[in-house]
Order: C-alpha cells, then structure tokens, then sequence
C-alpha cells in the first residue's frame, strides 16, 4: 500500500485538474437546477484526496532516498521528451504547502464567493491552478516545468480576468498575461537551446551538462539571462513586475494564492535552475541585481499605497526579491525557508484582507478604521501574519531572515543592509495597514462590520494557528540553531530594523490630508510610489507604443505599397485594356498602316539584332555621306 | 482504394449538379453530408490500414494514360500525405455541416464543395507531377466560383485576385515540372523515378525558384500573401475554413514533397535564405495582425505568419524538423479552422466582425459565452500554450531548426510572442468588457452551430496531450526523405 501510494503521487497534481474537469456542466451552464453549488464540493473533495494521498507520501518520504519517476511522452525523430518527476522531500513539501493553501483557499473562496453566479468557473479554475502548480513542485524536467508554468500563466490571466466585465479587470489579465507572456517566451528561447545543447531536458542531465559545457561567454550569458526571464515574470520581480499589483483586481481567494504559492513556484523553478545558472555568473548577478531592486523598490511603492490588496502585494513583490537574492548567491536554503515563511503569513494575511474587503465592500484603506474590536478573528489574523512576515517576533520570517543575516554577514555585508532595510520597511508598511484598518475612529464604511461567517473564518484560524507553528515545523525540517550559537549581533540588528519600522510606522501622521501631501517635494515622492515609479508609462510610451507603431507602419506598407503594387498592376492592365479598345476603328487602311508599323519596327529590330554595323553606319553618319556624295 | 477519396466525391458532385429532376436544398445537403462523411471514414480505414513502418509509397494505384506526355494516373500516400488527406476530408465534413441551412443555390454549392474536396485530395495523393498539376488547378475552379458567388460585398475583387495569383502560381509550378523533365530528358513525370536525375546546379536554382515563388504565393509567404486577407474577408465562413485548413497546406505539401524532395541540393544551399523568409513571413504577418481590427483579417495575418514556422522547418530539413513541419500543418488547420467557424459564428448572431464595435461577449446571459469560451482556448492553442497541439507542433519545429538555424529561429519564436499579443487583443476586445449596446438581443446560439467547433477543440486537446498519435504516421517518412534527399546529393555532379 505505502509503496504503491508513493508510486503514484505523481496522481496528486491530476485531482485538481480532475477537479476542474469535474465542475464543466455547471460552469458551461448544463445543470442549472442545483445552482453551481456541487461543483464546488467536487473541487474540495479532489482537493482534500490531493491533500491527503499527499500528506502520506509526504510521512512516507521523511527517511528515504528521494528518486524519480519518468515518462515517455514522445519519442520522435530522436527526440525523447519525458516527463520526470522527482519525489523527495522538499518536492513533496512544496506540494504539501500548495495543495493545503489551496484547499483553504478554497474553503475560503466558498464563503467568500458565496453570492457570485460563476462559483462552478471559479473552482474550476482553482482546480486548474493548484493541479498546475503541484505538478509544478514535482517536476523534474525543464519540459514539464516550462508547460505548467505556462498553463500557470493561463490559468493566472482567467482567474484575474474572472470579474471580466470590468475596465480595470480587462486590463489587468491582459497584462497579467503579456507580461509573464515575455518572460515565459524568453525561457522557451533557452529551453530550446538547452535542448539542442545538452540533448536532454530533465534537471539531472542538464546539471550534468552543465560541469561540463563549454560555452562561449557570450552564449552563456544569454542562455542564463533566458532562463531567469519566466521566474522573473512568475515572481514580479524588475522588470516584468507591473502584473501583479494590477492582478489584485481579481478575486480575493485567488490572489491569495497568487501572493503566496505562485510566486513561489516561479522562485521554486528559479531554485531547480540553479545548478545550470552556474554556466553563467551574469546571470547569477543579474538575480541579485534584479532582486535588490525589487525588494527596495517594492518595500518602498509599498508605502504609498491606499488599496490594501496592493499595499501587501507589493511586499510580496520585495519579498521575492530578497528569494532572488539568496538563489543568485547560491543560498537555496534560505531561499526556500523565505519562501515557506513568506507564503503562510502572506496567505493568512490575505484571508484577513478578504474578509475586510467581503465586510466593508471596500478595499481603500484610507476609508477604514476601528475594524479591531468588531472583527477579532480577522485582526488577530492580520497581526499573526505581519508578525510571521516580519522579522521582529520569533516566528516564521523571523528565523528565515536570521537565517539570510548570518549567511551573508561576512561574506556580503551590503546585502545585510538591503535584508535590513526590507525588513524595516515591510514592517513600517504593515503597522501603517494595522492602524488605517483597525486602529482609529470607525469611518462610515467600518461602523456595521460583524465578523465573517464560519467558511471564511474557519480556515483563517486554522492558518492563524499554523503561522504560530511554523518555527517548529521549521525545526522539524532544519534544526533552528540553540540560543547560544546565534550571531547575537545579527539577531540584535534583525530586531533593531525591526522595531525601527514598527516605530516609525506607529508614530507617524496618518490622517486623510496625509494620503495628499500640500508639501511640493512631498507630493512628488508620494506620487512617484503611489505610481510604481511611473514605469507603466515609460512602457507606454517605450515598448507599447514602438509595437503599436510598427504594426501600424507595418499594415500601412501592407496595405499601400506591397497591396498597392498589385493593384497598381491590375489597373494598368485594366487601363491598358480600355485604352487599346480604341485602336480598332474598323478602317482597314488603318489596320494596314499598324501592320506596316509592326513589321518595320520588328524589321528594325531584328536587324539591329543580327546586323548592328549596319546601324552605326547609319548614325555614324556614314550613309548620309555616302549617299550625298554620289 | 485511393481513388475512392477522389471519383466518389466527384460523381456525387456531378450527380447533385446535373441531376434532371428537383432535389430539395434539404436532400443536397444531406446528400453532400453523407458522402463527406463516407470519405472521411474511408480516409480514417485508409489510416488505420496504413503501414507506418515504411517510407515509400502505400495503396499505389497505377494506370498509363497519355504516354506520349509521360503522364501516368500514378497515386500513392506515405506519411507526408496522409495527415493532410485525413485532415481534408474532416474539414470538409465539418465546413458542410456548418453551412447555413437556408444557403442560396445550395445543389450547385455542395456540388462545387465536393469537387474541392476531391481535387485536394487528387493533389495530396498524386504521384506524377502533371497528375499534382491537374488537380492543384482543378481546385481553383470550385474554389473561385465558392467565393465569387457566396461571398461577401467585394467578393468579386477578392475572387479575381484569388484565381490570378493562383493561376500565376500554377504557370510558375508547371514551368518548373516541364523544365525539370525536358532538361534531365526524362521520358515521364512520374515522380519517384524524377528523383533520381540530377541537373546541374544552376539548373536547379532556376526550376527551384520558379517552384518556391509557386508555392508561396500559395502558402502564402511575404510578399506574395496579399490575396489571402481579401479571400478570407470575403468568403463564407465554411470557405474560410478549408481555405485556411487545408488548401494553404497544398503549398507546403509542394515544397516539401517537390522542392526539397526534387532539388535537395539547391535546396540545402538556399536553405539559410529559406529561413529568412520564413522569419520575415512570421513577423510580417504578426504584426500587421496586431494592427487588424477586422476578427477574421486577423486570423488570416496569424496564418501567414504561422505557415512561416513550415518554411522555418522545411528549410532546416533536419529529420525533427520536417517531421514537425507535417505536424504544424495539421495543427495550423485545425487551429486555424476552429478560429474561422468561431469568428464565423461570431459574425452570423452579431452582424459584424469589428474589433471595435464587439464588447463583453462572454455575458452569459445575453452573450455568446460557450463560443467565447471555446474562441479563448482556439487563441492560447494558436499562441503555443501548452496542452493543445499548437504548443508541441510549434516546439517540434524550433527544436528541430535551432541546431541549423539558430538565429532564424529565435527570430521565429518572437513571432509566438507576438501571437499572444494580437490574439488576446482579441479576446480582450470582443469578449471581455461590458457587453455593448450594439450587439443586444443576439439570438441564440444552437448547438448545431457549436457542434464542429467543439470537435475541433476536443481534436485539438486531443492532439495536445497525446502527440503520438499523429506523430507516429508520419515519423518514417519524414525520417527517410531526409536521407534520401542527402544521398541523391551525393551523386550529383558539379555544375
């Protein structure tokens, strides 16, 4: 039994698209009698199987080898692709973490979606989603990595794209999907040359490949910069991170799992790439650039924000960014224990945000407060989760960026700082939220705000309780070190950001005319992060509006010289036919003076042809001569 | 066994056209129906009995006919053209069905549309080149009077430039086969036989050149290609589905079965060239689909530049590559197909096929939601997502290429990108948004009118998740033609 429940947990991904399969007569609207309501208890019930077969390969895989599965999908032409999947423990791990955030999402989603009419499409798409990245946390080949990062893709543009009916919403998948479109074809580019260099597309053949590969600086470099293109969209990080804070236009269950698991599975990719970055040190510094300018720039359009959807996700923007530093610097422990302590804390605090936003239909956070005493649940989740985030309370975030402070404290010391600093500012961003939410007066929109029905707030306290237990399933993962060995200083330091961002957060003015500051320079700065830096519209203006421009020259020449010519053909065909229909007058003199005509010129012709001697006599002036002589 | 998918269609066409007494527009179409089908079963029996094992020729049919000529009735069907034999009698069947019930003149319509059928697979299943030649321009009659006569305001224009180009295209292609017998002094233009004499190089580029213009104007390739937007736009939905679904694959076909197949040599030199065409073709065409706002226009665009991804293949002519190559084709015409019946039926209940007039179709309520729906997973299929067969037709095609053409190829794959930019532009316009007040009150979508759209989306899936099944029929053939064409290299003498 236990061997043949490990044999197939390569079946977990497939519940959920099971799943998804499942909810199609009600989301295509063929049982309408039931409401979509069964749809939905399908998709828990395959998430629950998924949740359980997994938690028991995952005991089963504590003391194991880790080994591999494959299958032979195609073999054609000598190719061979195949889909390997590896089941070790961090793979069955990270699968764990999906298929249990997705199945409290979706408990959540049942209450919090409760009045939409397209509840059968939801679950169906959630079903998609968390079938995709499990598989995703499986998989063992570039292959099979790269299609379900794209169906991730896909399955993020309809679910942010789920509300269609509204402007921003349109807009929003659209550029959801474009963006992480670029980045996903970029990674096909180097998927591709991987294959024809390496021969094989599954990681282990590929980190063999690449002790050994001898590429020209060039070529690696590119190849690197490839392959770090689709985790950089995946994960919002510089340069293709405007996705995401738009996507908080769509449901709130989904951006849950957006925040936490799926942008993860971009940084879990990016972790399983590693060993072929080695190929190429740009690429590995371009993820330490990449990442310290998400992570600063990020922490700091943060601050500015007044949508509470936005004001976390652009924390989680940062977050990934410090991931991307630790991956580029060769720390995929401390990226992993990052991203396991970021994902529950940004989990639970997104389910805190949808039931402010379910509660008040509102998500400004300028038009809240006073929430605390009528919402406990959902505060005490929100302080649970900023503390897991922050490294301030001995909880998740804190022992992960312990963790990352120590690793770098010799040998890098600037990125401490930038650890420091990201900290500091997630922390002052979250106590602003905490007290625009909860703290204050009651505003209109918060005054009658009961707390959320069971389905929401179920497993928001269950995810409450996990987030106080993460330092001892970190413990039962990687020992946490005793007291006595921690770098006092780094811990101290870690603390210290901590507090200062705490501090300046709870201290500072916060007051409606603050959100609109009088004070010119003020204004700017706020105005120049409250627009993410303005760089939507250097892409307007750069990258949309160069391919907007060529295509439109490009149908112009289309159209007009290459169309035109044709047409300019048959019109001279046309006129030429018009034109000679006159020639033919009925007078036989004149058809004989033609005919003359013709003969004389071909006569010419021809004898210029065989003869031109003759010619040049003529024009030489020769003949005139000769005959004037005579 | 062969002429079946060729004689059965045609006396039935005949029957239905010259037949003296009434036949009820209800009877013709049901009549064409059924005869379809029965070739598409026949095609389907034809597959299953095919050996795909071995590369030459199966189910020959040998008949002398004008010796004098050298023309011989010679037919025969490997890998390369098995795919496409099938994938024309199923878009025939479904471009049927999915004619308008109430369509004008319909004995003469179905008629003609069986013809077409027929000449197509004539083409596919010839193995003389004057034979090719014969049906590659009977298909043109039918064709021209199915968009001269049901189609849209400026069809005759578009007919006309249809028939001209193609007709250019045929002289240019006969030129060449004549050229090919008369200078190697063959004494037929069997094809196989053809194969094994050599030319000297020059030769060879000048019959190639006048095969490659030939051809592109039917694929279409940059620049030849501006018949096809105005012959889409203008013929009726069924029309656009064979016109993009197959009869393009015609091209291709030619270029792979007698460009690469009769001059590999001039082949593999122009080859890099080749590939740059391709590449222009493919960003050509994607971006001036961006700047479309006509839905069917710029399925149309999206085809030029995906029938470039089959140059990109064929001009690599690595054993992957023209293996993708076919497959591509299949895809394209199913991909291709889907998108066409979509729009068609988009244009039917809406009356216009304008970007910027649509909005908000998917309303489930007054929309078109299931059409929406199935037009969302035609375009990911079309920009390569994967999970449906345009994504590993497509890879096929790149990694079969890059180890040749590196740059062409990267260059090719920015034209995927792009497909996703005007596709979802698509998408985004027309189905999502508000629902606008133009387009109240549409009627209702039957299920008739998503009948074939749904089996070529299953199709499509299919094909996405299970490659094999297509991939297995063709794999010998393309594997063999490329070392055949690299040992008829080997003997050929210098110029």
């Amino acid at each position: 039994m236990t061997q043949f429940l490990l044999e197939t947990s390569w079946w977990v991904p497939l519940y959920g698209l099971v799943g998804a399969i499942l909810t199609l007569p009600w989301s295509m609207g063929l049982i309408r009698r039931t409401g979509p309501r069964p749809a939905a208890y399908f998709n828990l019930l395959m998430t629950v199987l998924a949740f359980l077969h997994g938690s028991i390969v995952f005991r089963l895989t504590w003391n194991r080898e880790s080994f591999e599965l494959v299958f032979h999908w195609l073999k054609a032409a000598g190719l061979d692709l195949s889909f390997a999947v590896e089941i070790s423990q961090v793979s069955v791990g990270a699968m764990e973490l999906v298929t249990g955030l997705s199945l409290l999402a979706q408990l959540f989603a049942l209450g919090y979606m409760e009045k939409d009419w397209a509840l059968a499409r939801f679950f169906a798409l959630m079903g998609f989603f968390e079938g995709a990245m499990s598989g995703l946390a499986l998989s063992n080949s570039l292959f099979l990595s790269y299609a379900l990062l794209e169906m991730l893709t896909l399955s993020t543009y309809l679910l942010v794209g789920f509300w269609y009916a509204q402007p921003l919403v349109v807009t929003a998948a659209r550029d959801a999907f474009l963006t992480k479109r670029v980045g996903d074809v970029l990674l096909l580019m180097g998927m591709v040359v991987l294959a024809t260099q390496a021969g094989s597309l599954n990681f282990p053949d590929l980190y063999d490949w690449a002790e050994t590969a001898k590429l020209s600086p060039t070529v690696a470099t590119l190849l690197g910069l490839a392959l770090i293109a689709g985790p950089t969209g995946k994960c919002a990080q510089f340069p293709l991170h405007l996705w995401l804070d738009e996507a908080m236009e769509g449901p709130n269950p989904a951006s849950l799992l957006r925040n936490s698991v799926v942008v993860g599975c971009g940084a879990y990719v990016l972790i399983k790439f590693q060993p072929i970055l080695n190929v190429s040190p740009v690429a590995l510094n371009a993820l330490v650039v990449i990442g310290t300018v998400t992570a600063i720039g990020a922490s700091l359009v943060a601050l500015a924000q007044i949508d509470i959807k936005r004001a976390l996700s652009h924390s989680t923007s940062a977050y990934l960014g410090l991931v991307f530093i630790a991956i580029g610097q060769q720390w995929n422990g401390f990226a992993l224990l990052l991203l396991f302590a970021h994902a529950i804390s940004k989990a639970l605090m997104f389910m805190s945000v949808g039931s402010i936003i379910l509660t008040t239909n509102n998500q400004d956070l300028t038009e809240m407060g006073g929430l605390w005493s009528r919402m406990p649940a959902t505060t005490t989740a929100f302080v649970v989760g900023s503390a897991g985030l922050v490294g301030l309370l001995p909880l998740g975030g804190f022992w992960a960026l312990r963790q990352g402070v120590e690793v770098f404290w010799v040998s890098d010391p600037w990125i401490v700082a930038v650890l420091l600093l990201v900290n500091a500012l997630t922390a002052l961003n979250l106590t602003r939220v905490f007290r625009l939410v909860f703290w204050g007066k009651p505003q209109p929109k918060t005054r009658r705000a009961p707390e959320v029905p069971w389905p929401m707030a179920v497993p928001m306290v269950s995810l409450t309780v996990v987030t106080l237990l993460t330092p001892f399933i970190m413990q039962s993962w990687s020992p946490l070190p005793d007291w006595e060995y921690v770098n006092l200083k780094a811990v101290l330091l870690l603390v210290l950001s901590g507090l200062v961002g705490c501090g300046l957060g709870g201290t500072i003015y916060l007051h409606k005319a603050w959100s609109r500051s009088l004070f010119l320079p003020w204004r700017f700065i706020q105005d120049l992060l409250g627009y993410d830096f303005y760089i939507d519209r250097i892409y307007r203006v750069t990258v949309v509006f160069a391919v907007e421009r060529l295509s439109a020259i490009n149908a112009w020449i289309d159209r007009y010289v290459v169309d035109g010519f044709v047409n300019l053909i048959g019109l001279g065909a046309i006129f030429g036919g018009q034109t000679l229909k006159y020639s033919a007058s009925g007078q036989s003199q004149f058809y004989v003076l033609i005919i003359l005509l013709g003969i004389s010129f071909f006569g010419f012709l021809m004898s210029w042809l065989f003869d031109p001697s003759l010619f040049k006599t003529i024009f030489d002036g020769e003949f005139w001569r000769l005959s004037l002589s005579q | 066994m062969l002429s079946a998918l060729i004689w059965v269609p045609i006396l039935s066409a005949a029957v239905l056209g010259f037949w003296p007494g009434t036949i009820t527009p209800k009877a013709s179409r049901q009549l064409s129906l059924i005869v379809a089908s029965a070739v598409f079963v026949w095609s389907l029996v034809l597959a299953s009995q095919f050996n795909p094992g071995t590369a030459s020729q199966q189910f020959s049919e040998y008949i002398p006919w004008i010796d004098s000529l050298g023309l011989t009735y010679h037919l025969g069907v490997d890998g390369l053209s098995l795919p496409l034999l099938v994938l024309n009698s199923l878009l025939t069947c479904i471009a049927i069905y999915s004619t308008d019930k109430s369509i004008q003149r319909p004995r003469f319509y179905y008629a003609l549309l069986l013809l077409l059928n027929a000449s197509v697979a004539g083409a596919f299943v010839a193995q003389d080149l004057l034979l090719f030649f014969l049906f590659y321009e009977v298909e043109l009659i039918p064709l021209y009077l199915l968009i001269a006569i049901w189609g849209g305001k400026r069809r005759g224009y578009a007919a006309t430039k249809f028939l001209i180009y193609t007709a250019i295209s045929g002289i240019l292609i006969l030129a060449a086969f004549f050229g090919l017998v008369l200078l190697s002094g063959a004494s037929t233009f069997a094809y196989e036989p053809l194969r094994n004499y050599t030319l000297p190089l020059t030769t060879q580029f000048l019959l190639l050149g006048a095969l490659l213009v030939g051809f592109g104007i039917k694929i279409p390739l940059v620049p030849f290609h501006t018949w096809l937007p105005d012959a889409h736009v203008e013929a009726s939905t069924p029309i656009s589905v064979l016109l993009a679904g197959v009869l393009l694959k015609l091209g291709t076909y030619g270029l792979l079965r007698f460009g690469l197949g009769l001059f590999p040599e001039a082949w593999s030199i122009w080859a890099p060239w080749l590939a740059i065409w391709a590449v222009v073709s493919v960003l050509y065409g994607s971006f001036n689909a961006i700047a479309q706002t006509d839905m069917k226009k710029m399925v149309a665009y999206s085809s030029v530049g995906h029938m470039g991804y089959i140059l990109l293949a064929a001009a690599a002519a690595t054993p992957l590559s023209l293996l993708a190559s076919v497959f591509q084709m299949v895809s394209h015409g199913l991909i291709s197909g889907l998108l066409f019946l979509l729009v068609g039926v988009v244009y039917k209940k809406t009356g216009t096929r304008d970007i910027d007039i649509l909005r908000g179709l998917l309303n489930p309520e007054r929309g078109l939601p299931v059409v929406g729906s199935l037009m969302v997973l035609g375009v990911m299929a079309s920009a390569g997502l994967p999970g449906m067969v345009g994504f590993i037709s497509e890879f096929l095609v790149f990694r079969g290429s890059f180890a040749v053409f590196p740059t062409q190829t990267l260059l090719c794959m920015v034209g995927t990108g792009l497909t996703s930019v005007y596709f979802l532009l698509l998408v985004n316009r027309v189905f999502f948004g508000r629902l606008s007040k133009e387009v109240e009150n549409l009627p209702q979508v039957q299920w008739s009118d998503r009948a074939p759209a749904i089996i070529l989306a299953a199709l499509i899936v299919m094909l996405g998740l299970q490659p094999n099944w297509m991939v297995r029929w063709s794999e010998t053939t393309t594997t063999t033609m490329m070392l055949n064409s690299q040992e008829l290299t080997a003997n050929s003498q210098p110029f």
